[in-house]
């Protein structure tokens, strides 16, 4: 019985663990939104946040990432059936996900170098560093930087 | 005998000479439609003037100069990369990449994404349709 707990509590805090989110399930979602960028996370950004970003996809930091009516609508119910409210969503209504405080006080020892270097190029290239982060991990063990190493 | 030379040459047409599916040949139709109302001169769409198009540079929103190569590179069978994210972008020419200029829907959408995004502007019917074309040559 002892033994069935802890495996269960093992089992919940791998699939819920503070570090993971849900993976992108959404066909349409992972045509659209993973073209130019990492396809990151619903859960990564609040409901306010997403209703921002997809209204205005014609002027999406500095690009058109214009979608017919339809497919906005569709993706957009997507977005807020799934949203964060979590300590990474928490304080963070911008169109950044590199804006919640809990971002950027977990990212703030990284050296600009690091973030800067061509393999990188942005925070926002989450999966440069999170290498399993399409598998919605963002574990300290999944991390590995070009040119440093793993995270320690 | 006759056969043979009849399938090396439908063999070397489709190594050789890209041509557009049904639907993207719609589209284009639709597109010289449109070119010709806005020009009565209009005589067709040329390679040669769409790719003049695809390297020119501009100055973006951004201040940065920009072109359609410099994303797609002047190469069009090469792996271009993304400039705002650094992602890579599979190559443009279907000679390299069978999937591309495939989708009616797909190519509308990134035509006036990349037009407004270097030209500040969409593109006119002519100059959507000479880029189709140099683009399906390569
Ligand atoms: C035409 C290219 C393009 C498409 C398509 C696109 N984006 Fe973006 N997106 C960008 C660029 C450029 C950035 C800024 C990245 C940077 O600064 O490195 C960005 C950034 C973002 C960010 C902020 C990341 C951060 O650092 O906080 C979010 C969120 C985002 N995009 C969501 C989406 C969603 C949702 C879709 C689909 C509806 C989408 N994007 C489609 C180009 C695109
Ligand atoms: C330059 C590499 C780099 C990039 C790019 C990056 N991160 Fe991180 N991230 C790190 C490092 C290093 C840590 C700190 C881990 C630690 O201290 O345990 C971290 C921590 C995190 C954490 C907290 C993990 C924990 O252990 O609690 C989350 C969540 C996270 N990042 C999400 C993201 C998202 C989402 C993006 C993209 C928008 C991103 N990161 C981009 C390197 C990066
Ligand atoms: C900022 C980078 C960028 C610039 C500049 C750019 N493109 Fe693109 N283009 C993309 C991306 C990203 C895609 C979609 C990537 C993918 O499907 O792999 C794309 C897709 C396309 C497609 C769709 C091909 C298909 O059938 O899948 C065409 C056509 C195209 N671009 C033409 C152009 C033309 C013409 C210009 C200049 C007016 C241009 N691009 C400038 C980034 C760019």
């Amino acid at each position: 019985m002892k033994k069935i707990v802890l495996l269960a509590c093992v089992l919940v805090s791998f699939v819920f663990g503070g570090n993971n989110v849900p993976v992108v399930d959404n066909a349409l979602y992972q045509k659209e939104c993973t073209s130019c960028h990492f396809g990151y996370q619903p859960a990564l950004l609040s409901k306010a946040s997403w209703e921002k970003v997809m209204g205005g996809l014609n002027e999406h930091f500095g690009t058109d990432a214009s979608l017919s009516k339809d497919d906005t609508s569709t993706l957009l119910g997507y977005l807020v059936a799934n949203a964060g409210n979590s300590k990474i969503t928490r304080g963070n209504d911008t169109i950044y996900i590199s804006r919640s405080p809990y971002f950027i006080k977990e990212h703030r020892d990284i050296s600009p170098r690091l973030i800067s270097q061509k393999e990188v190029g942005s925070i926002s290239n989450c999966i440069a560093c999170h290498i399993r982060a399409d598998e919605g991990s963002y574990r300290s063990r999944d991390i590995f930087i070009p040119n440093y190493g793993k995270w320690k | 005998m006759k056969k043979i030379v009849i399938a090396i040459f439908l063999l070397s047409t489709a190594l050789f000479a890209q041509e557009f599916n049904a639907s993207m040949k719609t589209y284009v139709q639709s597109l010289s439609v449109e070119a010709k109302k806005e020009n009565p001169s209009f005589g067709g769409f040329d390679a040669k003037r769409g790719e003049a198009i695809f390297k020119s540079v501009h100055v973006s929103k951004k201040g940065k100069e920009i072109s359609c190569a410099t994303c797609h590179s002047n190469d069009l069978k090469q792996t271009g990369i993304n400039v705002n994210t650094g992602k890579s972008i599979t190559a443009l020419a279907p000679s390299a990449n069978p999937a591309r200029l495939s989708d009616v829907k797909e190519v509308d959408k990134w035509l006036r994404r990349n037009f407004n995004d270097v030209f500040a502007r969409e593109g006119s019917a002519l100059e959507k349709g000479d880029v189709l074309t140099y683009i399906i040559n390569q």
